[in-house]
């Protein structure tokens, strides 16, 4: 069974509509933090990826045992292992 | 180091990850009123991320064992990351990886003994590349005078290769750097080269903040090329299992794209929303994977086939990651929805709570669920009789099944800039692909060959002028 093409792409524009309401919730000033506000922004633990070969171990570990991929980076994965 | 105990340690693992989500939750009702937090003691939480100007060494090693004897790898990693004064940054990171152990082939279990008998040479050449190792016997095969590789799984077991054997090294960089004040750039490739398989990629993006650095807007594109080259050859998809060669190498091109918004939401929130989007065409078929065809009656398995999947394959996620710091800990909660044209749906969740001991020392608990169904090819095994399908395989990775992960980590600070990390995982999947209106004797077995694995990964990193 193929998948619809068209409910991929309503997923895809659902999901960059959420991106765009961010982005335009953030320029009204509703959310944010003012620049002296962002000590806590600074810290390496609040960093999104503070461990990147302790993510990459993980990363490979799920690429090669799941069906699924991507998400956090791109899809390949650069190995024979799926 | 060797994971001789894994069934020990992941119990460990189990009970320090429930007993610190536990204790946090308990600290958490224990909440100040939001005036005191701004006289909170530093701690080793609170250190800032900055390595402007500095160059970051970071070294890892993983030590990955399956349970029951299978896969078992160890994977050394190091990176380096020089920074310049004015933004821009250039990495490298070189990582090895070796495997050796049993991996299912594909077949089905079955109530009696089954014997697989599959090519020794390389095409074209007397040279034997498979030893034999792992319980499996080299034989000269009666009339057609070829060398061949057997092994037998004994009666009710999961038939396995125990002569799978593996080494890779791969290599990457990535430069990045600032083109206007609020614009970034960055380029970067990899190679990866295995015994039976090389991998190049190249990729590009963009990043771009809005709201005086509250938002930003990224954009990367990667392009990658693949070539699969089989120790015996690769099989013609759905041909029979023999110790004949098989054909040519093998290629396969992934273009992938992600698309995604940061956004601090307050003082204590920083969320992340990203898209992606990978469309792969080319050989994507396991050449070492069999199926068995099984009798309609009886279940007993009449011959083994070589599996067959598509050659093109799109898939698409959204991932949304938070940090949030509340107190003197740090929460990151996460999920990604993916589906793909295979027909495979998941959903993931990821949730960890980084505690601060004392001011050097961390520790973080985690957990992570993950949920997929089936590929609208995944077949156990074909019934003898039947048209053949176009594509089918018996690989678990495409049936359906939940995993669960739970780990620990801790985090030590070493001087200045400098941390010593490590990393205990327990990952279990859970699946059943067995069926009560199987034929015969297959009624009775559990065909989902998922693993439960043990990881220990163990790193040091620093910066230094």
């Amino acid at each position: 069974m193929k998948r619809p093409e068209s409910t991929m792409r309503q997923r895809a524009l659902a999901g960059l509509a959420l991106a765009l309401a961010a982005t335009s919730l953030a320029g009204c000033g509703v959310v944010g933090a003012k620049p002296w506000d962002r000590d806590l922004m600074a810290r390496r633990s609040m960093q999104l990826n503070t461990h990147p070969n302790l993510t990459a171990f993980d990363e490979h570990i799920y690429f090669s045992k799941e069906a699924s991929s991507g998400g956090r980076s791109f899809d390949g994965g650069g190995c024979g292992c799926n | 180091m060797q994971l001789t105990k894994p069934g020990a340690i992941s119990l460990a693992l189990h009970a320090l990850t429930a007993n610190l989500f536990v204790a946090v939750a308990a600290d958490a009702q224990d909440t100040r009123p939001p005036s005191v937090e701004s006289a909170e003691a530093p701690s080793v939480n609170s250190d800032l991320a900055n390595d402007q100007g500095l160059t970051r060494l970071d070294s890892a090693i993983l030590f990955y064992q399956e349970a029951g004897g299978r896969i078992r790898a160890t994977e050394p990693v190091v990176s380096g990351v020089l920074n310049g004064t004015a933004g821009e940054t250039l990495s490298v990171r070189i990582v090895a990886d070796s495997l050796t152990g049993a991996t299912p082939n594909g077949a089905a279990p079955w109530t009696g003994p089954q014997t697989f008998t599959t090519p020794a040479n390389k095409p074209g050449s007397t040279t034997t590349v498979t030893t034999a190792s792992g319980g499996s016997t080299l034989v000269t095969l009666p009339g057609s005078g070829l060398t061949a590789r057997q092994y037998t799984t004994p009666a009710g077991q999961l038939p396995v290769d125990a002569g799978f054997r593996d080494e890779r090294i791969g290599v990457d960089g990535a430069c990045s750097t600032p083109i206007a004040e609020n614009t970034r750039v960055s380029v970067g490739g990899a190679y990866s080269a295995e015994r039976d398989y090389r991998s190049g990629s190249l990729n590009a993006g963009i990043t771009q903040d809005l709201n005086q650095k509250n938002t930003t807007l990224s954009l990367s594109a990667n392009v990658e090329f693949d070539r699969s080259f089989p120790y015996f050859g690769t099989p013609t998809p759905l041909t029979e299992m023999s110790a004949a060669q098989k054909g040519p190498a093998q290629t396969k091109t992934v273009y992938s794209l992600v698309a995604g918004v940061t956004q601090v939401m307050n003082r204590h929130w920083l969320t992340q929303l990203s898209y992606s989007y990978g469309d792969s065409s080319g050989y994507q078929t396991d050449p070492y994977r069999i199926l068995s065809v099984v009798d309609p009656t009886t279940g007993a398995p009449l011959t083994y086939l070589y599996e067959s999947r598509p050659r093109s394959r799109t898939r698409q996620s959204l991932y949304w990651s938070n940090k949030i710091a509340l107190g003197p800990t740090v929460t990151e909660i996460s999920a990604r929805g993916y589906e793909d044209s295979w027909g495979v749906k998941s959903i993931t969740a990821e949730i960890s709570e980084r505690v601060p001991i004392t001011s050097w020392l961390y520790v973080e608990p985690q957990a992570r669920y993950y949920s997929q169904s089936a590929a609208d090819f995944f077949r156990s095994y074909l019934i003898s009789g039947q048209a053949l399908p176009a594509y089918a395989s018996s690989d678990s990775r495409l049936g359906k099944f939940d995993a669960e992960t739970y780990g620990l980590k801790l985090g030590m600070k070493v001087g200045g800039s400098g941390e010593f990390y490590v990393l205990g995982e327990d990952y279990q999947q859970n699946g059943r692909n067995g069926s009560s209106t199987a034929p015969g004797g297959l009624a009775i077995l559990n065909t989902f060959t998922g693993v439960k694995a043990t990881s220990i990964m163990v790193g040091y990193t620093f910066a230094f002028y």
